[in-house]
């Protein structure tokens, strides 16, 4: 021990500067006089040259009044910061000492602020952080109202709207998907698109490398040119310096004018784009094949666009009806349409991670609170030793703010790990690769650990000012617990039984939904089978190559159909859940025309070669169907079921004529009475929960002005789907080695149209099992804490002759009472809560008795379990040991 | 009267001040006599300048105070050296040692020829 300073006293026990400072010199003038009194000189003249001698006493302590302040600040400091040094290296010493806390703390902590971190890094990234584009709050997308849902702005519609509108400083079209490029000798499956002139002006994007379109390149017959995205730039161009004679083929011989800028990835990250207007455009009012998107004049409202819009809708069709269909029209935000769907999903998610944390906070706080009575005795001696109150409180608050640290640090790693996991599962639409742990992230688990640090940390040290010190140290360092803090914890464990509770009745709802949405019948086989994509270069097949196509499509048939493995195969202009595909008007025989065009409706057409039904494992139900065995007479059509119940209800379909009606065709271009001969299962067009939709389909040989160079093949095989693959890979580029080839299972299909609802499922099953988890131990740390505590009390009870079997329902009726409230509070947690899952319910109430009983009696039994082994060990008390405990 | 005493050296002051401590505790009367006497009275010293002087060696940690009571029971500040005064004093009695040597050998150093 070093000697006992000035400084380790309380601030309040040293004199203050000022007078520390007089009396100092005080001393030193008086000691002086005085020595010359006793040398003789009288008293008046003593003082005087005393404080002659000393010199000017107001400066000198002005100036020692300074360096006294300046010493204790900095000293007050340094002792604070020792003091914190010294509260966590305690706290260190002693989450060392049980390090099976410690270590079941930060695991709970980690997987708490894990689970937290991952979903908020997904929420900011797609929900909070701005866009990567200028004013994002400004851009929208723009559909039309109709009728009966909403579609496309036709093109005559959008020149229209683009010109009388009051609200847009800019808008465009665009619409692409996937093709063929030839691009550095080797064909390419790419993502293209064509966009309207002022497409970048609406984004605000200006190329990092040539130019964009001049308004001249956005006119008919103006040479072919593209601006390429910078991935595209740098990984297939090969990064070159210059643009000059860089060229990528596809439909046209394309001049490369322009690199887009590095994280530029709209529309799905498009890799080349290029003008729309080069090609005659539609003429029809009614046909919808584009994206629209427009940039909102600045302090316009998404309302007063929408009133804008609607009232120049309102005025187009009145100039050109009949020929016009739109209603209104129909907007959202950028963000909405990109990631709208996931919106309540994430946000859900979000809720549930952070009750997650809470309850796994609760856990710690109830462990805390235990070990605070074990340390009942430990406090008392330093209490009695000196160390103040707010100096105890202080040492528990570093121990959980160790703890809270340790555990983000472990939380974060964790984070990363999930999130990579998400990778895994996250449907396509959500780009997860672009998600990262970024400052906000850090700044959130920061938050998420200060929380943790208070709701874990102040319990214990409310308890702990609640204590009498000196009664605990009486008690001696048994510490009897108390019943207010047995009640506190048992709060603890009904909170996170509850929470426990309601994730679970949440995810057993997602389960039970998506079962459904699984069970719906698809009117297609997907197992089995592999969807393969082919889009032939526009350069060698269209225009006068066009039979190139037809030849093409014999050739590969003929080739898959005849390698080993291959039950059928055949192809389509679209798969089902493709998203619906073409549609057009129809007229049927024998009902009212539409007097303008002499349509009767509309319906979805396919194109389908080979044997397409067989191979998608379409049923037929009547009739017969286009197949590679047979031939139908010319012009034959085939419908499917919601087609025949719409057109001819309770009538046998069969037999029965129609014919296309097409808007873009000359009115007396005479198209074919078709003649039904088969009628097939109808499958889902667009989504596995969405609706049928009336479609007829069409052999390809007799349509050959309905392009299918872009074509899907289905391979149905008789060994395994993946192997199969290659065959058919091999077969097409022995046929042309140029097209480029996408394949996979057609099963890939159907999960990729349930993947959102899978990735919410998934997540919140994952938090419900960790809350279940952490309720099983909560639960149990409880039991047996009480256990412990009344060691004496079971011991005595034994001695009196109570049965093994009555302790051990004693003690399980203990573990039920301390469930019994969290289920009730879960139960009514989850009817609340289902109103949040009710927009991702699908063919179940989200407020599912049954759900809701499962969950509760999951755990109920968990939490009885959990009891079993405390109450087990409850009966192995000796009844002489307990009793001389202590 | 002209004063005849020896103006201290700049920063010298502080050396006289931790060895006089190193007898041990004193307070800033003590100190000052002790120099007075022990200098026979030979150097000029402001009485005054020795508190601040005092507390700037405290602040930079060289030295710790106390207030207790004095031989005639008046408490005094009294002020005692620390480990790091203790060093700080024989690193500089060490460098005023080379300097004093230094200094006498080239005062009493004689031209071998001419210097100029």
């Amino acid at each position: 021990m070093t000697r006992r300073r000035d400084d380790d006293l309380p601030m309040s026990k040293r004199p203050p500067v000022d007078e520390d400072v007089r009396r100092e010199i005080e001393f030193h003038i008086e000691r002086r006089a005085a020595e010359l009194v006793t040398a003789g000189v009288p008293r008046e003249r003593a003082m005087a040259e005393a404080r002659a001698s000393f010199g000017d006493r107001a400066a000198v302590e002005a100036e020692c009044r300074d360096i006294e302040e300046r010493r204790r600040t900095t000293r007050h400091r340094a002792s604070r910061l020792a003091e914190f040094r010294q509260d966590v290296a305690v706290g260190w010493r002693v989450l060392k000492k049980s390090p099976g806390f410690t270590v079941a703390a930060v695991v709970t902590l980690a997987l708490g602020v894990g689970a937290n971190s991952a979903v908020f890094s997904l929420v900011n990234r797609l929900l909070l952080q701005p866009l990567p584009y200028a004013h994002a709050d400004r851009l929208v997308t723009i559909d039309e109202q109709h009728a009966k849902g909403y579609g496309n702005i036709p093109w005559p519609n959008f020149v229209d709207v683009k010109a009388q509108n009051a609200t847009f400083d800019a808008m465009a079209q665009y619409g692409g998907g996937m093709g063929t490029l030839l691009a550095g000798g080797s064909a390419l499956r790419v993502r293209e698109a064509a966009f309207s002139q002022g497409l970048f002006d609406v984004l605000e994007v200006r190329p990092v490398m040539g130019r964009l379109p001049l308004p001249a390149e956005h006119q008919i017959g103006a040479p072919a040119v593209a601006v390429v995205s910078y991935p595209f730039w740098r990984d297939v161009l090969g990064a070159p310096a210059s643009l000059n004679g860089v060229r990528v083929k596809g439909e046209r011989d394309y001049a490369v004018i322009g690199v887009l800028p590095p994280g530029f990835a709209f529309n799905d990250a498009t890799q080349v784009w290029f003008p729309l207007e080069v090609e005659p455009l539609e003429h029809s009012r009614t046909s919808h094949n584009r994206e629209t998107i427009g940039r909102m004049k600045a302090g316009v409202t998404l309302d007063a666009a929408q009133r804008d819009l609607g009232a120049v809708f309102a005025h187009l069709a009145s100039v050109y009806q009949p020929d016009f269909d739109a209603t209104g029209a129909r907007m959202y935000g950028l963000r909405d349409a990109l990631y709208g769907s996931m919106r309540t999903p994430l946000y859900l998610l979000l809720g549930a991670s952070g009750v997650l944390l809470l309850a796994a906070c609760a856990n710690l706080a109830g462990a805390q609170l235990a070990r605070g009575s074990a340390r009942a005795g430990e406090f008392a001696i330093r209490s009695a030793l000196g160390a103040g109150r707010g100096r105890l409180l202080r040492q528990l608050v570093a121990e959980s703010a160790l703890l809270a640290f340790l555990g983000a640090v472990a939380g974060l790693a964790l984070s990363f790990a999930i999130l990579r996991g998400f990778t895994a599962i996250a449907p396509s639409s959500l780009p997860i690769a672009s998600v990262s742990i970024d400052g906000w992230v850090l700044a959130f688990a920061a938050v998420a650990a200060v929380l943790t640090t208070v709701l874990v940390g102040a319990l214990p040290a409310l308890r702990l000012s609640g204590d009498d010190a000196g009664l605990a140290l009486r008690e001696g360092t048994r510490g009897t617990g108390g019943v207010s803090r047995m009640r506190a914890w048992k709060v603890l464990v009904a909170a996170e039984v509850a929470i426990a509770v309601v994730l679970l009745t949440g995810s057993t709802l997602l389960i039970k939904s998506f079962s459904r949405v699984m069970d719906q019948q698809l009117g297609f086989d997907p197992a089995s089978a592999l969807a393969v994509r082919v889009a032939l270069p526009g350069v060698n097949y269209d225009g006068p190559n066009l039979a190139n196509v037809m030849r093409f499509h014999d050739q590969s048939l003929e080739r898959i159909r005849s390698a080993p493995g291959v039950a059928s195969v055949g192809f389509a202009n679209a798969l089902p859940l493709a998203g619906g595909g073409p549609s057009g008007g129809i007229a049927v025989e024998g009902k009212p025309a539409d007097p303008n065009f002499g349509s009767t409706g509309y319906a979805i057409y396919r194109v389908v070669g080979g044997d397409y039904f067989e191979a998608a494992g379409i049923p037929v139900v009547a009739g017969e169907v286009f197949s590679s065995r047979r031939s139908l007479p010319p012009n034959s059509v085939v419908v499917d079921q919601a087609f025949a119940t719409r057109e001819w209800p309770n009538e046998n379909p069969i037999g029965k004529r129609m014919r296309v009606v097409s808007m873009d065709h000359p009115r007396d271009f005479p198209e074919p009475w078709l003649t039904v001969v088969g009628v097939v299962a109808s499958v889902r067009p667009a989504s596995v929960t969405g609706d049928f939709r009336p479609t007829y389909f069409m052999d390809f040989h007799e349509r050959p002005m309905y392009r299918v160079e872009s074509a899907s093949y289905v391979v149905r095989t008789t060994g395994s789907v993946t192997a199969i693959a290659s065959v058919v890979r091999n077969a097409m580029r022995a046929v042309d080695p140029d097209v480029a080839i996408e394949a996979a299972p057609l099963q890939d299909i159907v999960s990729r149209s349930v993947n959102e609802r899978r990735f919410t499922m998934i997540v919140l099953g994952t938090f419900a099992a960790v809350a279940l988890l952490l309720a099983i131990a909560g639960v149990y740390a409880v039991i047996s804490y009480a256990v412990a505590q009344r060691r004496r009390e079971i011991g005595i009870r034994l001695a009196l002759g109570a049965t093994r079997g009555r302790v051990r329902t004693m003690v399980l009726g203990s573990a039920a009472a301390a469930i019994a409230p969290g289920l009730l509070l879960g139960a009514a947690g989850a009817i609340a809560a289902a109103r949040a899952l009710a927009t991702l319910v699908y063919g179940v109430s989200p407020s599912d008795p049954p759900s809701l009983a499962l969950a509760l009696a999951a755990l109920g039994v968990a939490g009885l379990l959990s009891g079993l082994l405390p109450a087990v060990r409850a009966t192995r008390v000796d009844p002489l040991l307990a009793i001389r405990m202590d | 009267m002209s004063d005849t005493r020896l103006r201290l050296i700049k920063g010298t002051f502080d050396v006289l001040v931790l060895k006089t401590l190193s007898w041990g505790p004193a307070h800033g009367y003590a100190i000052s006599r002790w120099i007075a006497q022990s200098s026979r009275d030979e150097l000029k010293i402001e009485e005054g300048a020795l508190y601040p002087a005092l507390r700037r060696l405290e602040e930079r940690g060289l030295l710790d105070s106390e207030w207790r009571a004095s031989d005639t029971g008046r408490d005094a500040r009294f002020y005692a050296l620390t480990p790091a005064g203790r060093r700080a004093l024989r690193e500089e009695v060490a460098v005023w040692e080379r300097y004093v040597k230094s200094f006498t050998r080239v005062l009493s150093a004689r031209p071998e020829g001419s210097i100029a």
